[in-house]
């Protein structure tokens, strides 16, 4: 039996027409369904870091201009007042034991609203989370610290080490208190815990008001034992509240 | 696909055992986790998501230890908890956004993914309303919503459906069905409807342990010969219900039909009747019969 060939008959250029429209709709199907599939995305450091920032609220950002803007005021207004140098260092250090706790409370808002339990099973958990804010809440104290240490370091006998150790060791042992505070009481209520606990450092920050020769250089040595101190207990703290969130059961009683 | 193990867990809080000994071997499915408060599921569902970890035991996806996989293993997780958090100034759209991001979703399909979750569950006319402006049903779907964003390989669900009304809760187990394949989903409740239809296997969990599974069938099969009904007098139904586990209590005309589980036949005219999944859950916690005396005594 003879077969008949199909296309004898037709040019050889010959194709069948195409309905354009539905092709391109059947592609963009096929697109999407690809991309569908292939949602397997590790973002790097960086687009975490941007992540977390663009969902920050607008308050948070007014928060930190204007912690920012203040302390660039009150370092102005220090500079052109003719005070003492250990005036100069008490009220710096008592404004940066404030922004050190504010900028914590960025941390302690992530253990808010019930969210803990849920974001620490999202790819950029809990823990990741918080490192962030650290670093965020590291990065706005550090500004702080530069601007206060360009304006106090001339006026004190001590240069700059003298003014950075100063400086440090109240806001040091603030956020010690304050992480220990957020690890061991979470039960209390947290904003009335920041509000008080920011006073009372900030009160503590203010003792050589009282006690004037605590900034002679002879003391500096027990500043710097104090300082190095504060800073181990300080990661000490921030390790608890890590180990802690990898446990877990604080996560779950939030 | 990915197949979770679970081996030996147990978990302590102080002197408490909130989860014995459980082992489990679980693929691609529906498995809804039975059982009344404080039977242990929710601890378990938080170490399987691995927020809580075990005190004893191992869990491990495809035979790695779950810590050890890390972001890979959450990656592949879609988890609403039973207390779900949410940020009370975000938009839904917002909210969700938020969490496509933290969930490595794509930029480029984060978008689409938001819009089609609001879709799914009802919520695209308030994606711009603040949630704190959300009703309890609301709250719970935009949960649901946030648990699908990432197409997770393993679904967890405590207590979805608490909230929700009887149509949300049609609704939402047409979405938790028509997402089974290729997945594996995990529901825990203590609504037995919730699961009755939909899960591929029945897991039920009594005091830490996991003291039966199987399917729905084989589940009911070992109450067969336990429940009965009786036709009975409003004063001897009353007296029955207080001395056995009674599932449903219906008054028809001066008498009241009561269906209960008994090892024994309850008293004579006593007849077997077909096992349910409900006539399973009040074998096992007693608990119901409460539940039944508090709304159905009224009826009598």
């Amino acid at each position: 039996m003879i077969q008949k060939d199909p296309t004898r008959g037709f040019p050889s250029d010959w194709k069948f027409p195409l309905d354009e429209a539905k092709r391109a709709q059947s592609l963009s199907l096929i697109r999407l369904e690809s991309a569908r599939k292939h949602i397997r995305h590790y973002p790097t450091f960086w687009e975490h870091l941007w992540n977390h920032l663009r969902f920050q609220s607008w308050k948070h950002w007014i928060l930190q201009g204007v912690l920012l803007l203040a302390a660039l005021f009150l370092g102005l207004a220090l500079r052109k007042r003719p005070t003492e140098g250990f005036e100069t260092l008490t009220a710096c250090s008592v404004f940066f034991v404030f922004a050190g706790n504010i900028c914590l409370t960025n941390v302690a808002n992530l253990f808010s609203w019930h969210m803990a339990e849920l974001e620490q099973t999202l790819y950029l958990n809990l823990r990741q989370m918080i490192c962030i804010r650290m670093l965020e809440a590291g990065i706005a104290d550090f500004a702080i610290l530069s601007l206060f240490l360009i304006i106090t370091g001339g006026k004190n006998p001590g240069g700059i080490l003298g003014s950075l150790t100063y400086m440090l060791v109240p806001f040091l042992w603030s956020d010690t208190l304050y992480l220990h505070m957020l690890v061991s009481l979470r039960n209390v209520s947290s904003g009335f815990r920041s509000f008080a606990l920011g006073l009372l450092c900030g009160a503590f920050a203010l003792f050589p008001l009282l006690w004037e020769d605590v900034y002679q250089p002879g003391y500096l040595i027990i500043w710097l034992l104090l300082a190095a101190f504060g800073a181990l207990m300080l990661v000490v703290q921030i390790h608890r509240l890590l180990g802690s969130i990898d446990k877990g059961e604080n996560i779950c009683l939030n | 696909m990915p197949e979770l193990t679970l081996d030996r867990i147990s978990k302590h809080f102080k002197n408490k055992i909130a989860v014995d000994n459980v082992s489990l071997s679980l693929s691609e499915g529906v498995y809804g986790f039975l059982g009344a408060n404080g039977a242990g599921k929710t601890t378990l569902l938080r170490m399987i998501c691995g927020v809580l970890k075990p005190t004893a035991g191992e869990i491990r996806c495809n035979g790695i230890e779950i810590g050890k996989l890390d972001g890979d293993y959450r990656y592949l997780l879609g988890y609403l908890p039973q207390d779900f958090g949410y940020y009370p100034d975000f938009t839904a759209r917002r909210y969700l956004e938020y969490l496509a991001a933290c969930k490595a979703v794509p930029q480029s399909l984060a978008r689409e993914k938001v819009q089609e979750m609001l879709s799914l569950t009802g919520l695209s006319g308030d994606q711009k309303n603040k949630i704190r402006t959300f009703s309890g049903g609301m709250l719970r779907r935009l949960g649901i919503a946030q648990a699908l964003l990432n197409d997770p390989e393993i679904l967890i669900l405590d207590e979805p459906t608490s909230g929700l009304d009887p149509k949300e809760r049609i609704r939402f187990r047409n979405i938790i069905s028509s997402l089974s394949k290729g997945r594996i989903i995990l529901l825990s409740t203590h609504i037995v409807s919730d699961v009755e239809f939909i899960a591929d296997k029945i897991l039920l969990m009594k005091q830490g342990r996991i003291i039966q599974q199987g399917t729905v069938a084989e589940v009911t099969e070992s109450v067969k010969g336990k429940v009965w009904e009786y036709l009975a007098e409003p004063a001897a139904a009353i007296q029955m219900n207080d001395c056995f586990a009674v599932s449903n209590l219906k008054n028809e005309g001066d008498l009241v039909r009561l269906r209960l589980v008994s090892d024994k036949r309850p008293c004579e005219g006593a007849v077997l009747a077909k096992p349910g999944l409900e006539d399973v859950y009040l074998y096992h916690f007693e608990e119901v019969s409460e539940h039944v005396d508090n709304l159905e005594r009224r009826t009598l």
